[in-house]
This record gives structure tokens, sequence and C-alpha cells, in this order.
């Protein structure tokens, strides 16, 4: 017995010390002084250990971004929370400044030939990695090849479908006889080369300055899709040799964006320092820090123990901010990226029967009757912004002076009652079910939306929670899209192209799941993607956009808005409705951290 | 013994055989996949899902996929790829690729094995049970000895306390009283290198065990104090000390220490919320967020490993039991 308690001893100290281990003291040092005894200098060796000297307060931005990444990898990443640890790493061709215009990153120009069908970039002169070494076009060459190559299997590898060849390499059988990479390779649409045109001999050739990209379509907004991530220049070599975890190491993520990836606890933080090689309008001043809780309770409870500079607010935590003068201030809000939508399951049958909102009548019912304003207050604590429109404010195309279905009662039931189902009695007999993603958030948004809809058209509908997995699978697939659910598009980058064709066009997946189709928005929208005039283009997509709110294909509900809570020693910060995981994100150069504030 | 050993251990084949179809089944049924989550997004064309479900072996019939994360199978280059029998857990979806058991078992750089996930968790359930144990069983020792008065009044709250509050709850208080309140550790742990950090992720984590553990042991020293040993041992004259110690403490251990083995599996298998709220890098992290995102090979390597290691718990209980309790032998 005594034996074993020995053990289990053992076993809780060796824990202990194991857990401990890696602590680090001050220790002793030797030194060598000289003084001066009774007028003569003497050299004497003395040990001491040194007090530690009063600490400065560096300049680090503590950031939670909440879920760790499942992988930063440029050609395979496809969460925000990936992309907002790719884009201090590296730098695109392009990038986005705080108006959400396209300007130079990598790139120092761009020109398209007269029909938009070919763009070709001019590199900067003298880029460099962080490490020093040669970044030129054949780089990006490789990137922007990779994104495309079907053994890569990026999960945003279609965002780049405009390049010649592309898709047909992207579908390619990569295990079939007659396979070849190099084939591919030479067909599709990305060649890096001299300025003279001639071709590049390799990574160090510092000569090779031009990247030119051929689409099988004129694609007049490419060079703002140029500068996503898809597009970034990690090193051939360093993935080669990193294995299957090269992304997760600072060893291998060498990049060229405003900061270096200096140190990685997978799960617990990233730590980055700035990069003095960075070509863009400034090298940042302070270290990042990212930080993985995600437990938002926490996140707060730290936020407030000084712990971290900045995190995203929650509703649950409004009332405690609210209530706190220094935490009010301290809370910044402003347009985000997403749209969301309450929306019709148009396509398909509902219960045996085509689905009620195949009826345009029922479609203009529920989007009056969808109260929006109440909407921000009562379920997200202002934490977002009523809409009647599709693409959101600070966005290129946003037409907030249209808004044809705005909340209104009255005309809700007036348009049900003209409908084919004569009022709520009709739609009541089908049973209708609004899917949702079971969350305690989602509940409660899904039992006020149940209520709105009852107040005010008089319908009865079912709650249906579902796994949120399974809620996106039933999603994409026609047959089972639910016929009543809460869903939205969040920008992957700031151009009307993202917002209509993507996901409105007919023959997009979206829409086909959905099953919403009108021809002339398709003729509009398909018109203006390969418009070359910039105010053309616009003024047919505003058109087109006025086509899909007229046709009400879902109730066009809220906008999401950026909110943090950010410590007044972070000053400069320029926020976008791109911003990921911390306010001014997209340009994090502005951003300075007053240390002398810091207790 | 050895006859015993070998038979014990073999029965864990058809364990992991069942614990691994039973969770392929559920995992294959539940609707959605590893490329459908952010319903907000830019969708995975069929192009790249075929892609990647061909790399995957996703494209291959149900049986198939099974046959070859639980044996192996020929891969698209026709090379044979062996599963579970070479420890090989099978890839990730979701970490595209990398291997489920280089996830959980390889450590960071330069960094030795109890750094790796199974590590930290590991370190963390062996941190929690030295607490439940020498905290637990102390409480209970006492609760018994005092019985009817104040102290096992207490002792009895605080068991209940402990099996019935649940552990996010705890952790939450446990981080408002010491970190935010008297700022005796962080909120969110710099590093996991001092030992003040795993203080309160291994309290609450071992606290419901505790409790039990507690709880326990004073109905076993109730059953021993009215033992006739005890009276006569009290009857030949040894002191209380010695009566105490020697012959009630040691007797009642023996349903404790049997619970001790699969306690241990518990609390390293248990960990899930813990891990989430404190930002701790171990394995219920990985558990909880590989079920969210439908990455199959996480679901089943871990499954499979929890599985394995309850085993193990309680084949180490059946040894332990005979080396304390000499009226019990490992044969038929």
């Amino acid at each position: 017995m005594r034996k074993l308690f020995v053990v289990l001893g053992l076993l809780v100290v060796a824990s202990m010390v194991l857990a401990a281990c890696g602590a680090s003291a001050a220790t002793p040092q030797t030194i060598v002084q000289t003084v001066i005894v009774e007028g003569t200098p003497q050299v004497q060796i003395v040990e001491v250990t040194p007090e530690p000297a009063a600490e400065a307060k560096p300049a680090v931005l503590r950031v939670n971004v909440g879920t760790y990444p499942d992988v930063i990898d440029p050609q395979k990443s496809s969460y925000v929370i990936e992309i907002a640890t790719l884009k201090q790493i590296y730098q695109g061709l392009t990038e986005l400044n705080a108006k959400l215009e396209t300007v130079p990153g990598a790139a120092e120009s761009w020109k398209f030939n007269d029909d938009a069908t070919q763009l070709v970039f001019t590199l900067k002169k003298g880029l460099k990695y962080s490490d020093g070494s040669v970044l030129n076009a054949k780089r990006f060459e490789f990137a922007f090849l990779r994104n495309i190559d079907p053994t890569t299997g990026g999960e945003y590898a279609s965002i780049t479908d405009e390049i010649l060849n592309a898709p047909e390499w992207r579908a390619a059988d990569t295990s079939a006889a007659d396979y070849s990479r190099e084939e591919w390779v030479k067909k599709v649409g990305v060649k890096a080369s001299h300025a003279d045109g001639t071709d590049c001999v390799d990574y160090e050739d510092v000569a090779c300055d031009t990247l030119t990209l051929t689409f099988s379509k004129p694609a007049p907004y490419f060079a703002t899709i140029a500068g996503l991530w898809v597009g970034y220049p990690a090193k051939e070599e360093n993935i080669e040799e990193g294995g299957d975890l090269w992304w997760n190491s600072s060893k291998y993520q060498i990049g060229n964006g405003a900061f270096i990836l200096k140190t990685v606890e997978p799960f617990v933080r990233q730590y980055f320092v700035p990069n003095p090689n960075f070509a863009g309008p400034g090298i940042p001043t302070y270290d990042l820090e990212y930080s993985y809780i995600t437990d938002s309770a926490v996140a707060f409870e730290a936020y407030k123990n000084n712990e971290f500079d900045v995190i995203a607010s929650v509703a649950e935590d409004l009332d405690a901010i609210n209530a706190d003068p220094d935490l009010t201030a301290q809370h910044i809000q402003y347009a985000g990226s997403c749209t969301i939508v309450i929306k019709f399951g148009i396509g398909g049958e509902y219960n045996g029967q085509p689905s009620p909102f195949q009826d345009k009548k029922v479609r203009e019912a529920f989007a009056y009757a969808f109260d929006a304003e109440s909407w921000v207050v009562d379920v997200d604590g202002s934490l977002s912004l009523p809409t009647w429109t599709w693409i959101p404010p600070g966005y290129p195309g946003y037409d907030g002076d249209y808004t044809p279905y705005k909340f209104d009662p009255e005309k809700a039931k007036a348009a049900l009652a003209a409908s084919s189902y004569g009022g709520p009695e009709g739609i009541n007999a089908l049973g209708l079910k609004l899917t949702f993603g079971d969350t305690p958030r989602n509940r409660t948004r899904s039992e006020w939306l149940v209520a709105n809809y009852k107040k005010n058209l008089g319908v009865d509908i079912a709650l249906d929670p579902v796994d949120t997995t399974t809620f996106t699978a039933l999603t994409k697939d026609p047959k089972t899209f639910p016929v009543l659910a809460r869903q939205g598009w969040c920008a992957d980058y700031p151009d009307p192209q993202n917002w209509l064709s993507v996901y409105w066009k007919s023959d997009t997946t979206f829409a086909q799941r959905m099953g919403y189709k009108n021809e002339e928005f398709d003729r509009l929208v398909a018109e203006a993607d390969v418009t070359v005039d910039p105010a053309k283009r616009m003024e047919l997509y505003k058109q087109a956009q006025r086509i899909l709110l007229d046709d009400a294909p879902s109730a066009f509900g809220y906008n999401t808005i950026n909110h943090y809570l950010v410590k007044p020693w972070v000053k400069g910060i320029q926020t976008t409705p791109q911003d990921a995981v911390f306010p001014g994100d997209m340009v994090p150069w502005t951003i300075t951290i007053d240390t002398s504030m810091i207790p | 013994m050895t006859t015993y050993i070998i038979r014990r251990i073999l029965w864990l084949i058809p364990v992991i055989l069942v614990v691994g179809f039973v969770t392929f089944v559920l995992m294959r049924n539940t609707p959605g996949g590893p490329w459908d989550l952010d319903a907000e997004r830019r969708q995975v064309d069929e192009s790249t899902r075929k892609s990647l479900e061909s790399f995957y072996g996703l494209d291959k019939p149900l049986w198939r996929q099974f046959t070859a994360y639980m044996i192996g199978d020929f891969n698209n280059k026709g090379d044979f790829v062996c599963g579970l029998p070479c420890g090989n857990f099978g890839p990730s979806y979701r970490q595209r690729g990398v291997p489920v058991q280089a996830i959980l078992f390889r450590p960071p750089e330069d960094k030795p094995w109890y750094y790796s996930r199974f590590g930290y968790s590991l370190r963390l359930g062996i941190l929690a049970l030295g607490i439940a144990i020498f905290v637990g069983i102390p409480i209970g020792t006492i609760a018994a000895l005092k019985q009817n008065t104040w102290i096992d009044y207490l002792s009895l709250f605080v068991a209940t306390a402990g099996i019935s509050v649940p552990n996010f709850v705890i952790a939450i208080f446990l981080i408002i009283i010491f970190a935010s309140g008297l700022k005796w550790v962080s909120v969110v742990p710099r590093s996991w290198d001092t030992l003040d950090v795993w203080v309160l992720p291994a309290i609450v984590l071992g606290f419901g065990t505790l409790a039990f553990t507690a709880r326990l042991m004073r109905t076993s020293m109730l059953d021993v104090l009215r033992m006739d040993y005890i009276r006569t041992a009290r009857a030949k004259g040894l002191s209380e000390r010695v009566v105490v110690v020697v012959h009630m403490i040691k007797n009642a251990l023996i349903p404790v220490i049997t619970i001790l083995g699969p306690a241990l599996a518990g609390l390293v298998t248990g960990s899930f919320i813990i891990e989430t709220m404190f930002a701790f890098p171990g394995m219920g992290r990985a558990y909880v967020q590989a079920i969210s995102q439908r990455d199959y090979s996480m679901i089943m390597g871990t499954t499979i490993i929890y599985a394995i290691l309850v085993a193990l718990a309680n084949l180490s209980v059946d040894f332990i039991y005979v080396l304390v309790d000499p009226r019990i032998r490992l044969e038929e």
C-alpha cells in the first residue's frame, strides 16, 4: 500500500515538474570589475545576480482571435481566421486600402488589355521576403498555379476560374495515365516573365518582374481577386521541405507581409514581429500576438484584466459594457462585410406541393413582414444594422436609396391575401418550418422570427433545429434546401460581381440550391461582368440589384457590424468592413501602441 | 497471470472494432461533411469536392472506407497504406492531410513528447487526479471520523457541489476570483511552462472526481469503522492513530483505488470543456472541434484512443486490486 502511495505521489510530482519545466529564473553571473582600493585600481572577479530592470512596457497588440485555424496555407485556407493570419504574413499583388479601393501591393502597377481578357502586373523593384531572399514574379506564378492545381484541393480554388483553362485543369483526372501537370501549366493562363517577355530563370532571377494572367472571358475586376490570399507567394521549397505541417511552423512560413510569424504554439498563440522588408505603405511599430480563447466569457474577463488589447464583443457582454463608462468608451462598432437574409426556398417541393415561395406575392408578404429594425434591437442588441438591400454599406454597389420592401405589416397582409393562398390560413395549412443550426443564439433568433411572422402576418411557423453542420449540408442540396432559413453572404472582395454574379446568377450554386432564377437579372450581371468601363459596369450592377430586390427572393434582413472592445492605448486604427479579427487589420501599419498608457 | 493479461489485451481488438464500427456508422449517418461548414462563404465547388473526396478515399464504398481505416487499403497510386494496425489513424480532413497521430502525439518543434496534445491532456489528467486523491481522501476520512458534525456536513456540501455543479460554472467562478479578483494567476496563460497556470484547470477538472472520492472514502470508512477487526485492534490497546491509519484507512481505500484507473482515463479523456475554457492545447479541444467539423479520421482516431485508454485503465485496476486485496487473484 505504501508503495502505491509512493507511486501516486511520484506521478503527481512528476506531472508538476513536467508542467513546470521550462520556467526560468534569474541566474547568477560571473563578472570582472575594476575597483579602486586606496587609490589603486584592482581587478576583482565577483558573482552577482542581476536585479530585474525596471520593466519597460513592450508595444504588443494582444488580440483574441477565438478558434485556432485549421490550416494556414495560402492556397488551402478558406476561413476568416485563417485568412486573418495569412494577410499579416503575406502581401498579394494588390491590396485594399482603408476605403476598400484596390491599390498596389507587391505589384507596382497593372494593366488590362482592351477587352480585359489579359492582365499584366509589374512588380515593385527590389522585393524581398522577410528572410531577405528575392521575391520575384515566378513566386506569384507558383502561387496561382498551385491554387489551380487539382492536387492542392484548395477550398477557394474556384475563385480564380476566370484564368484561361483553370476550371478545366481543376476538373482534370489526376490519376489518369495521360495526365501531365507540365502540360496543364503550359496551357493555363499564368505566366511570369521579364519585362521584355523573355522567360524567367528561377526564383533568384531579380529581373523576373512581370506576371501575365490571361482569362477565358473579360474579367475587369480581377486585379482585386489577384490580391486575395490564394495568390500569396508561399515558398515552394518550404512547402516541400516542411511536409504536411509546413504551415504551422515559423521556420517555413516565410512571407512578404507586414509581420513575420515568430513563434507558433498551436491552439495557444501566434506571435508576430514587424517585417523590416515589407514593401507596403508602412512598417508596423509593434508586435502582434494572436490568442485562441473560444469561450467569450473567459475572453471578456481577460480583457478586463488587461490581458488582451482587443477582443470581439458579444451580445452576452453588452449589459456589462453598457453599465461601465470605460468599457462603453472602448466599445467600437462599424459596418461589417455580411448581409444576412431570411431566405425562401423557392425551387422544389414542400410537403409534396410546390414551394409557397414560388408565388411572388408570398415572397412580398414575408419580405414586408420582417421587422428588421426591431430585430436589430431585440435580437442582436444593436450589434447589427437593419437593411432592405443586398450589397452592404461601404461596398461598391451599395444602393441604400432603393428599398422596395421596407417593413410594413399592412402591405404584408395585403400581399398574402392577394396571393394564391388567400391569406395566412392557406399558408398555415402547409405547416411551414424555419430550419436553423441549433445554437443558443440561433434558437433565440429563430424564436423571434417565428413570433415576428405570427404577429405581423398571422402565419404559424414551426421551429426546426438541426446540428449546425447539418444545416449547411441541407442548404447545399436543392432537394433539401429549407423552405425558410436565415442565411447570408460575406464579401470575398469588394466588387458587386462578388455580391450579385457569384450569389444570385441562376447558374451559380447558391441560386440553384434555393431555386432562384430571373432572366433579366442574369442578362444584366453577365453584361456587367465583362464591361470594362467602370461607370457603365456599376450602372448595370445597379439595375441588376434593383431587379433582384423587386423579386424578393429573400427578406433582406440586416448587415453584420464589426464590434470590438479596444484598449485606449491602441491608437491610429483605420477600420474597414473587411476587418476580420481586429479593427484595422487590413491596414495594420497605421496602428500604434501608446505604451505610456498601459497600466 | 500472464494468460490473463494476454487474454485481456486480445479482448482489446474486438473492443476497438466495435467502437470503431459504431463511431463510423454514427458519424457517416450524420448529415454534412468536412467541407460543409460556413454557409455564409463561398462553398467548395464540385470539381474540388471530387478531387478532395478522391484524395481522401471518400468516393469509395462505405464498407471499403471502414476497412481502409481499420486495416488498410491501396491508395490512388496503387501503394498499400496500412491502417490502424500500423498506428495510422488516417489523415485529418480539416487539417488537410496531416496524420491524426501527428496531431495528437507529435510535439511542437524542439519540444519533448509531453508537449504533444496527448502529453498535455495526460499531464492535466494526472495533476487533476493527484488533487482529487490528496484532497478527496483526507476529506472523506475526516468526515467519517467526525460523522454528523459540522465537518461532516461541510464535506458533504463540498462533495455534493462538486458532483452537481457543472465544471464550466466552477471554472468561470474560479477565473473571476483568482484571476480577475485576486490576480494570483492570469486569465489567459502566456505559457504552460509554469505550474501556476495549471492549478485552476486541474482543480476544476479534478473537482468532480475529488467530490466522488471524498464521498466514497467516507462511506467506505464508515463501513470499516464497524468491523470486528477494528474493535479487536482497539481491544489490543493500539493507539487511535495506528488504528485509523493502519487498519481503517488501508482497508477503506480498496474501493477508492478501484476507481482510480477509470478516473484517470475519465480525466484525461473528459476535459473537453476545461480545455476549451482555458485554451488548453490538449486532445479534448481537438476532439470537440473535429466533431463539429465532421473531420472523420480525427473523430475515429480520437474515439479509438479514448477507448484504448479506458480499457487499459480498467485492466490496470485489476492489477491494483490484486496488490491491495490479497483475497483476489487474477485467475479463472
